[in-house]
């Protein structure tokens, strides 16, 4: 029993921390918090179902597509519903661009696959002796992006052009960094990350269209907790929460999972508004 | 000498303004005349959601508070309604009043977050209070009959029919939209758009965020509460599937279509909507899709909403060639005489970010009916100095005091009171108000009427807003802008823009005003014109701690100059001390 | 041509414009709320066949008493806010003289009272017991089995062909989920059952292992979920098939949807699963429907497609469409109470879907020794097997 509550709550954690990842990686390239970091996720189970699933493209070629076509959808939110708005960031329209944005792709997969979760398919054809593969492919795949994202930021040039964009991307423009370059990129980068939380996460999540909601919230509770930009402190932040949610369900109805998490989201907030290894906020004058 | 001010047409909310809702109610009015049923629970349903949509207008439009999930408000309203018409015996009535009073409260649990919580964290933390909200009505079937519902309440007769019943919602949605355009008018609305567009200067004002919050978080959740009781008489039957996160998401594009800081937009926003699925049904399919779409599309195009499209006024070209030319002969209007005020002391005050000391050890003293000049190189403390002052800045050590008493640190909304006035190095002001609104969001504290008296437009809120209006001409005649009184705020220039934060100080009648590089920017004229305007509020007994890098206007102005450099204090004396002063002249006068 | 679901859709918008400036004979219209689109719209497609053959044979047949027949569609997305508006617009703007629907219980709810108020003669498949009320709803009829009946059926099943001791009830956390699992839990009890398991799970919870174990922990021997989540149902037959549990699970409908099987990772997964169904749209034994049911496959068959909904929802909405017009036929008027009335005086009428008894004391029209149970992966052409042990 422990076993399978541990087993499911690291797999659905590592998806929320991914989704995390996707938020702030999207955070840092352009101070915007965007919606559709969980449709993200949506759409790299119902991409991974329909290129793999449905048109019988093999594993590999059906990952790559998947991903690009993410990808895609990143670089499309940039110039859609963040760029526009980003000379007015302080009016928070983003949070409205990316809103009506992430409830259109919604929509749109909606109608156009359908209402009800569809079959993702199998991805390896080996390794479910131990564990199913749909509880360590999320796993896998949360370790494998923050080694990539660590080595990337830590020893590439482009990664510490990332680096300087966030830290001050007013600077980072004088000293002649391609800022918008960069930043489609890094929404390249997110697409990318969403896409794997739904895609490595789908023998779980399924290829549902309403799966983008519920991801975007239980993938910022991770942000929230780690301090916003903090791509570690969301891993740690998103396997808590997955552990939290299975063993709540297991002690209290499910009536009551959904409940408790956004008590207990709430009262972390209001205690830690920065998270728990946040930064303390800056002068205001 | 006597200047009146002139209300009415240019100042006041005027008659021309009321033409739009006395057409829609009106038209309200007259639909029951066709006989059309369907149209008439369309229209009792677009009035129901606007009794919610005009409070959460207030929260939204006005205080700039991205609450997303106030269906979860909605809900408990119907349910409180209907339950306790359900299982008691208390007409619907005082039920309704009771789901008012259950919003009201959670409504203040809602929203108190924002105090701490930026905007998206605020807008997640909504959604989920409105999911909780859900998942208690499903739960708590002993009461609520979770899955099954409960049957909703009816209304007493006359109401009790279809258009009883619409007469009703439209009575209410007319009340609604009168309460909040008083409140939009009145010294709590400007503070709402304040604490949105530029909070730093609010506080300076004396406005307290948190009392603010509670108020408007108090009335709109009220206002929830009371629609959800009368949506679940609408709906005959409530169960917890009625309340969709769709809902909530109408609700809130309907304020943003309609635009922020307006009533009349997102009343026209709140009807588009409503009727919007009925028009285009054979589109339902892609109606969610198609109101994302339209979001979409004015956050891109039309950011200030239906409100911007129908404000004709602020279309028409403003003069090119304005020059600035302040009254400062009518100063005595405003700054009327009194006491001196004693004299604000900085004690021994240090002060360091992350190890770094912005202020070390530094000792001021400001005189009533003195100008005080503070100069310095860049990063030398001038502004940590009006910080720490205006206690925005929490001093590691050392205190401020005006006379005898010590002005708490940490609490900059209290300054006001004690009449301590400032200006920004960059200009906060409300960019979508009138300039004459900025100039009035300055006087908040001196208003005496409560929230709900200015939201009835009782006696004494319109002898505050008759005094407000009064004082904030007379200020705008002082520094030279009173043609510009209704234009908004964003299309002025800049140097109009720092006139115009020295109005809105002025409102205060304060006995210190800080300034801080009120010059930058400043044509020679104007310079000129600021320097005459500043002796003269001096000569009304003011104490003025001038912050300024042109060296001219600050020896031309000031009674004493401080020179600060590092965070200590260089130099002090007369201007011509200054002058004279070595360290001085190679240090910072260059010569 | 086979009936699209494209081709229903167009064919119901199309019906939606209101005919103007044809010349007499004035059609004769009937109100049609469902859910077309929107997730839970897999039924009303289903019926939306039914109305839509029923409208075409009825009008090829001269329409009734020389009138053609029309059927106005209004598709609510399963919102009860839209249901509301739909059939006040129906009673007041397109005059309808009954309508059908709508097809969910939570917008029913909604509807229910308001269209008493108009004593509009009112229809519906839905099974929330609380809809149907005589005395408060005079116009409101039933043409399916209530959740009673349902639960009686199940219950049946479980206690005594089964014959299972220990039972698990399980539901998602919907608001129909909630209630048949409260409902069902006391049902099982009062008939002194041993209920050893019940719990409510999130409709959207990606993984049930843990849940499944604490069934399998209690010593169940049948489970019983009640939910209309397909990625529930489905995720909870993969646990048991992956632990190779070998309880039956005997159920809501929707344990027998196509949307279920594409979820199962084995089609094994999908044996000893018995869900609700009615003998009048089962195989015997022999893989034979009844007599009247299949001469009115027959009649489907070319006109309307049946792989991918249930005969049941296709034949219970031409039913309705065949009461509705034989009251108007029996009784030469279009009045509420003439159609009302007819309908209390019906008994035993044979349908398609059923023989319909309705009285002016009760409203619940379906026999309920017709809700059986039957096999879900024996599913053929809108219909299933009668589960082992009914005869």
């Amino acid at each position: 029993m422990l076993y399978a509550i541990i087993a499911s709550g690291l797999a659905t954690g590592a998806i929320y921390a991914l989704i995390g990842i996707t938020y702030n990686v999207m955070f840092s390239a352009s101070r915007v918090m965007s919606f559709t970091a969980g449709q993200l996720g949506m759409l790299g189970g119902v991409f991974g179902a329909w290129f793999i699933g449905r048109l019988g493209i093999p594993v590999l070629p059906g990952t790559l597509l998947t991903l690009g076509a993410c990808a895609l959808v990143g670089v499309v939110t940039e110039i859609v519903a963040v760029r526009p708005v980003l000379k007015s960031l302080d009016q928070h329209l983003y949070v409205l661009s990316t809103l009506a944005f992430a409830l259109m792709l919604q929509q749109f997969v909606a109608i156009e696959w359908s209402t009800e979760p569809q079959p993702f398919p199998r991805l390896v054809p080996f390794g479910d002796a131990l564990v199913n593969q749909r509880f360590w492919l999320p796993v896998l795949a949360a370790l494998v992006v923050i080694v990539v994202l660590e080595i990337m930021y830590r020893r590439t040039l482009i990664g510490r052009a990332f680096l300087a964009i966030a830290e001050d991307s007013f600077a980072a423009r004088a000293l002649g960094l391609p800022e918008r370059r960069l930043r489609m990129l890094s929404f390249a980068i997110a697409g990318v990350i969403g896409g794997l939380a739904g895609f490595a996460g789908g023998g779980l999540l399924l290829a549902f269209f309403a799966n983008g909601p519920m991801l975007s919230f239980y993938g910022f509770v991770p942000v929230a907790l780690g301090g916003i930009g903090n791509n570690r402190g969301a891993i740690i932040g998103g396997l808590a929460l997955g552990l939290f949610q299975q063993a709540a369900s297991y002690m209290v109805s499910g009536l009551f999972v959904s409940v408790a998490t956004f008590a207990v989201f709430i009262i972390m907030l209001l205690v830690a508004p920065q998270g728990l290894f946040g930064a303390p906020a800056g002068r205001r004058v | 000498m006597s200047v009146s001010a002139t209300p009415g047409t240019a100042t006041a909310p005027s008659l021309r303004a009321a033409w739009p809702y006395a057409l829609l109610l009106a038209a309200g009015i007259l639909l029951p005349f066709t006989g059309n049923d369907y149209w008439g629970i369309i229209a009792t349903r677009a009035a129901i959601y606007w009794v919610l949509v005009a409070g959460l207008n207030l929260v939204v439009g006005f205080a700039g508070q991205l609450a997303i999930g106030y269906v979860g408000l909605l809900t408990l309203g119907a349910y409180t309604t209907a339950v306790l018409c359900a299982r008691t015996s208390i007409g619907m009535v005082p039920a309704l009043a009771a789901a008012g009073a259950v919003g009201a409260g959670f409504g203040v649990l809602v929203g108190l977050p924002a105090l701490r919580l930026r905007t998206f964290y605020f807008a997640m933390g909504t959604l989920g209070f409105a999911t909780i909200v859900t998942q208690v009505a499903l739960a708590w079937t002993d009461v609520t009959g979770g899955g099954v519902g409960v049957p909703g309440p009816v209304l007493p007769a006359p109401f009790d029919t279809p258009w009883g019943f619409y007469a009703a919602c439209l009575a209410l949605a007319a009340l609604c939209t009168w309460m909040t355009a008083n409140i939009a008018a009145s010294r709590f609305g400007r503070a709402f758009v304040a604490i949105r567009d530029a909070e730093v200067a609010a506080e300076v004002c004396g406005i307290g965020k948190p009392r603010m919050f509670v108020l408007v978080f108090l009335f709109s959740g009220a206002t929830a509460g009371i629609a959800g009781g009368l949506f679940a008489d609408l709906q005959t039957y409530i169960t917890p599937d009625a309340f969709t996160f769709d809902l909530s998401v109408l609700f809130f594009i309907a304020i943003l279509i309609g635009g922020r800081g307006s009533i009349l937009g997102p009343l026209l926003g709140t009807l588009l909507l409503t009727a919007l699925p009925e028009v285009a049904a054979p589109l339902v399919a892609w109606s969610t899709f198609l109101y994302a779409a339209l979001l979409l599309v004015i956050v891109l195009l039309i950011p200030g909403g239906i409100a911007s499209l129908l404000d004709w006024r602020n279309r028409r070209p403003l003069e090119r060639d304005r020059s600035i030319v302040p009254r400062p002969e009518l100063l005595p209007e405003l700054l009327v005489e009194r006491h001196r005020a004693p004299p604000l002391a900085m004690r021994d005050i240090a002060l360091s970010f992350d190890g770094v000391h912005a202020i070390d050890g530094l000792s001021l003293t400001l005189h009533a009916g003195e100008v005080h000049g503070l100069i310095g190189p860049n990063g030398s403390g001038k502004t940590t100095t009006l910080n720490v002052i205006c206690g925005f800045a929490q001093p590691q050590r050392g205190t401020v005091t005006l006379g005898e008493a010590t002005l708490p640190a940490g609490a900059p909304q209290s300054r006001a009171s004690s009449g301590i006035a400032r200006t920004f190095q960059t200009p906060r002001l409300v960019g979508e108000a009138r300039v004459i609104d900025n100039v009035m969001i300055g006087g908040t504290v001196t208003g005496r009427a409560s929230f709900m008296e200015a939201a009835l437009s009782l006696v004494r809120h319109r002898r505050d807003e008759r005094e407000l209006v009064r004082r904030a001409a007379i200020a705008l005649r002082c520094v030279g802008l009173e043609a510009l009184a209704t234009v908004r705020c964003d299309r002025l220039q800049h140097s109009e823009l720092r006139f115009l934060e020295i109005a809105r100080a002025l409102m205060l009648a304060p006995d210190f005003l800080l300034l801080d590089e009120p010059a930058a920017g400043l044509s020679a004229a104007e310079i000129e014109h600021l320097g005459r305007l500043i002796r003269a509020i001096r000569d009304r007994g003011v104490g003025v701690l001038l912050v300024e890098h042109h060296a001219d206007m600050i020896f031309d102005v000031c009674d004493r100059v401080s020179v600060l450099n590092l965070g200590r204090e260089l130099a002090a004396g007369t201007p011509a001390e200054i002058r004279a002063h070595r360290e001085v002249v190679s240090a910072y006068l260059g010569g | 041509m086979p009936l699209k679901r494209r081709a229903l859709l167009a064919a119901s918008l199309g019906a939606a414009v209101p005919v103007v400036g044809r010349a007499a004979p004035e059609p004769i219209r009937v109100g049609w709320v469902t859910a077309l689109t929107g997730a839970s719209s897999a039924p009303g497609i289903g019926f939306d066949r039914g109305v839509h053959f029923a409208v075409d044979e009825i009008n090829a047949a001269g329409g009734v008493h020389g009138r053609p027949f029309e059927v106005v569609t209004r598709d609510t997305q399963g919102d009860p806010t839209k249901a509301v508006n739909a059939s006040v617009e129906l009673i007041s703007r397109q005059k309808v003289v009954a309508i059908w629907g709508p097809v969910n219980s939570g917008e029913a709810l909604a509807t229910t009272p308001l269209v008493a108020r108009s004593r509009m003669p009112s229809i519906h498949p839905c099974v929330i017991d609380s809809l149907i009320d005589p005395k408060k709803y005079p116009n409101a009829f039933r043409l399916a089995p209530a959740n009673v009946q349902w639960e009686a059926a199940v219950r049946h099943y479980c206690l005594d062909i089964v014959k299972a001791k220990k039972i698990a009830i399980v539901g998602d956390t919907t608001g129909y989920g909630t209630t048949a699992t409260r409902d069902s839990v006391a049902d099982f009890q009062k008939a002194g059952a041993n209920v050893v398991y019940h719990d409510l799970i999130e409709a959207t919870k990606t993984d049930v292992t843990s849940d499944v174990l604490r069934m399998q922990d209690s010593g169940a021997e049948v489970v019983v979920p009640w939910s209309v989540t397909t990625g529930l149902l489905a995720r909870l037959l993969n646990v048991r098939g992956a632990r190779g549990w070998n309880v039956p699970f005997v159920g809501h409908p929707a344990l027998g949807s196509g949307e279920v099987k594409k979820l199962l990772e084995k089609p094994a997964y999908w044996e000893k699963v018995y869900l609700i169904g009615y003998r009048s749209c089962s195989y015997d034994a022999n893989g034979k429907l009844p007599a009247r049911t299949q001469a009115f496959v027959d009649k489907l068959r070319g006109k309307v497609e049946l792989v991918d909904t249930s005969l049941w929802w296709i034949s219970a909405a031409y039913d309705a469409m065949r009461l509705v017009v034989e009251a108007i036929e029996k009784t030469g008027s279009t009045e509420h109470e003439a159609i009302i009335g007819y309908w209390n005086t019906l008994k035993a009428y044979p349908g398609v879907y059923g023989n319909y008894t309705f009285t002016p004391q009760e409203h619940n029209g379906y026999p309920t020794d017709d809700v059986v149970m039957s096999v879900a992966n024996s599913f053929r052409d809108g219909a299933y097997a009668l589960a082992p042990g009914y005869t």
